[in-house]
């Protein structure tokens, strides 16, 4: 596939920075992931994305559909051999809080993302996707940042560090494309732990058990999409409609469903690696707004 | 040391929803060591150790700035910062110390010792903003969000590199100094927390406290490099005037980052101090007109 080159959140402009901060305030994650970021380079189909999907986003079903898709991941891997590369490596106290806050960070938001990926990859292959509610009509979620969430800082896709470069290399094309993960550039920060969690996390990635339980992630995934509690109104005509390149849109998309139940898997196992993780809070509060705040948004 | 073995060394301390990250080193009185911009605690490395042989050392990265919480909701003005400290000293259990600032972290250090001047045994002010010396039209410039947001890291980080390179020392400093110096603006995160640390930068921020100079009751030192281009000397003058009692010491063949240029010397006027040698005032000749006409008087 060619490589797509995404949006940064600092080069977003118009229509795209507007979904931007949406996705961060409705997804209450402290900036957009690469899969988003590969999206946002067909601007009109993202925005039409966000409006088939940001009202299912900011429901409590959607956030108890993504945690009960994390927790069958977290069911799924604890029973695998411990990675060990949390204890493998001489980090700093300082250094530690850091990296559990990234994992923390895209512990919240990774099931998330392949909930969306999945429903706009079944609404474009056609599927009717969510059920027909009106939207608003459930119970919504608040809008905003948690306060201990960490910041997304991640390393350049293309570092200057040749132990870096390396390791993103071999990345990318053992979990294929868009891009490097936004989790590894993050872990990237500390490179001895990256270099240390995926030489762990590699060669499991080839048994046949890893790629059994990354289908059913992705199985699991796709019933969850088709129950959202509205209608994800995406579909190639209206791609093509918008004027975006539909198969160049697909195509993203497929990749991005492809690799996204391997790369929780191995989340999930670099998660379990660490000891006194803080869970996010998922799902998060309800969304409190006067009345006529409500009825305005409804109507 | 390099800066990720420095880093390593960073502990974390949680202040409600805010984080810092410190070096804790050594034991006996403590002496705080604050930074200044566009640098972090690193650049107090050559120094810290040597300290930590008599004193308990704590060298924190301001908020917003090295791997202290840099995240895009928060003050960072000097007062701000100083309250934070003060808390940070209060959860350290930490009474009272001497504290040693440089450049902005000078700054700091000034509102610490007017503000809290139960916290502050001894004061250190080195190559320190004061009065309307600064900010410097550079990091005026870097703190607009509208630079920001044109700016990538690499181009900020050269930018800076430039300016650390031609301005800031009088001997020609290593690569991995400087390197080290800007180590962590090189993310996105970095680079945008820079640049509100810089919209921080306010000349009112200094000159609030001005007129309580005169009334610290600690010990203080001024030490300036004698060609720092950055913040001239006249200013380390005006500040021995204005407080009683206060030590001048001026290095020769140092620039702004004197502890850099002339460590030897800076650790050897530092332990002096620190020691409780008799406050020796050098201040300079009070000017002629200022005698006849004030504070007012014509440059």
């Amino acid at each position: 596939m060619a490589r797509v080159k995404q949006v940064s959140e600092h080069r977003a402009e118009g229509d795209v920075e507007r979904v931007y901060h949406e996705l961060r305030q409705t997804m209450r994650v402290s900036g957009v992931d690469v899969s988003l970021r590969t999206w946002a380079a067909y601007p009109r189909f993202f925005v039409a994305m966000w409006e088939a999907m940001g009202p299912n986003v900011e429901t409590r079903a959607f956030e108890e559909l993504a945690a009960g898709l994390w927790q069958e991941v977290l069911d799924t891997t604890v029973g695998w051999e411990v990675l060990g590369a949390w204890s493998a490596v001489q980090l700093g106290p300082s250094q530690r809080f850091h990296a559990r806050g990234a994992l923390e960070l895209y512990e919240a938001m990774l099931p998330r993302v392949l909930l969306m990926v999945s429903a706009v990859r079944l609404a474009l292959d056609g599927h009717v996707v969510g059920h027909r509610g009106v939207p608003g009509e459930l119970e919504r979620l608040e809008h905003g940042v948690p306060a201990r969430m960490a910041a997304m800082e991640w390393v350049a896709e293309r570092p200057r560090d040749a132990l870096t470069r390396s390791l993103f290399t071999d990345i990318e094309k053992t979990v294929g494309p868009p891009g490097v993960p936004g989790e590894y550039r993050a872990l990237a920060c500390w490179p001895e732990y990256l270099e240390a969690a995926w030489r762990r996390l590699k060669p499991r990635m080839k048994d046949e058990d890893f790629q059994a339980a990354a289908e059913s992630v992705r199985e699991s995934a796709r019933k969850r999409a088709l129950s959202l509690p509205y209608a994800v109104a995406l579909s190639r005509e209206r791609v093509a409609a918008l004027g975006e390149n539909v198969n160049a849109v697909a195509r993203v998309t497929e990749a991005l469903e492809a690799r996204l139940p391997s790369l929780l898997l191995n989340l999930s196992r670099l998660v379990q690696d660490v000891p006194d993780m803080l869970r996010q809070p998922m799902p998060g509060a309800s969304r409190l707004v006067p009345d006529w705040v409500a009825a305005e948004e409804l109507r | 040391m390099n800066w990720r073995e420095w880093q390593r060394h960073q502990d974390v301390l949680e202040l409600g929803q805010r984080f810092v990250s410190y070096v804790d080193w050594g034991r006996g009185s403590p002496v705080v060591l604050l930074h200044g911009m566009p640098t972090w605690s690193y650049v107090w490395s050559g120094l810290a150790g040597g300290l930590a042989t008599s004193h308990r050392v704590l060298v924190p990265d301001l908020l917003g700035h090295g791997f202290s919480d840099r995240r895009d909701r928060f003050d960072r003005s000097l007062s701000r910062q100083a309250e934070a400290l003060e808390a940070w000293l209060d959860r350290l259990g930490v009474v009272d110390a001497a504290v040693v600032g440089h450049d902005v972290g000078g700054g700091v250090a000034q509102q610490l010792a007017v503000r809290f001047p139960r916290r502050v045994s001894r004061l250190c002010l080195l190559d320190s903003v004061s009065y309307d010396a600064w900010p410097l039209p550079l990091m005026a410039q870097l703190g607009t969000p509208w630079m920001a947001r044109r700016l990538s890291p690499e181009r900020m980080v050269g930018v800076l590199s430039w300016a650390l390179k031609s301005r800031g020392f009088a001997k020609k400093p290593s690569a991995q100094v400087v390197e080290g110096l800007l180590a962590p603006y090189m993310t996105e995160v970095g680079m945008v927390s820079l640049a509100r640390d810089a919209v921080a930068l306010n000349t009112n921020q200094t000159q609030v406290v001005t007129p309580r100079l005169g009334h610290l009751a600690v010990p203080v030192l001024v030490m300036w490099g004698a060609k720092d281009k950055v913040l001239p000397a006249k200013f380390g003058e005006r500040l021995v005037w204005d407080i009683p009692g206060a030590r001048w010491v001026k290095v020769p063949d140092a620039g702004h980052f004197l502890m850099w240029d002339a460590p030897h010397a800076v650790a050897m006027e530092l332990f002096r101090f620190l020691e409780g040698e008799a406050p020796v005032t050098h201040a300079p000749e009070r000017p002629v007109a200022e005698v006849l006409w004030g504070e007012g008087a014509p440059g």
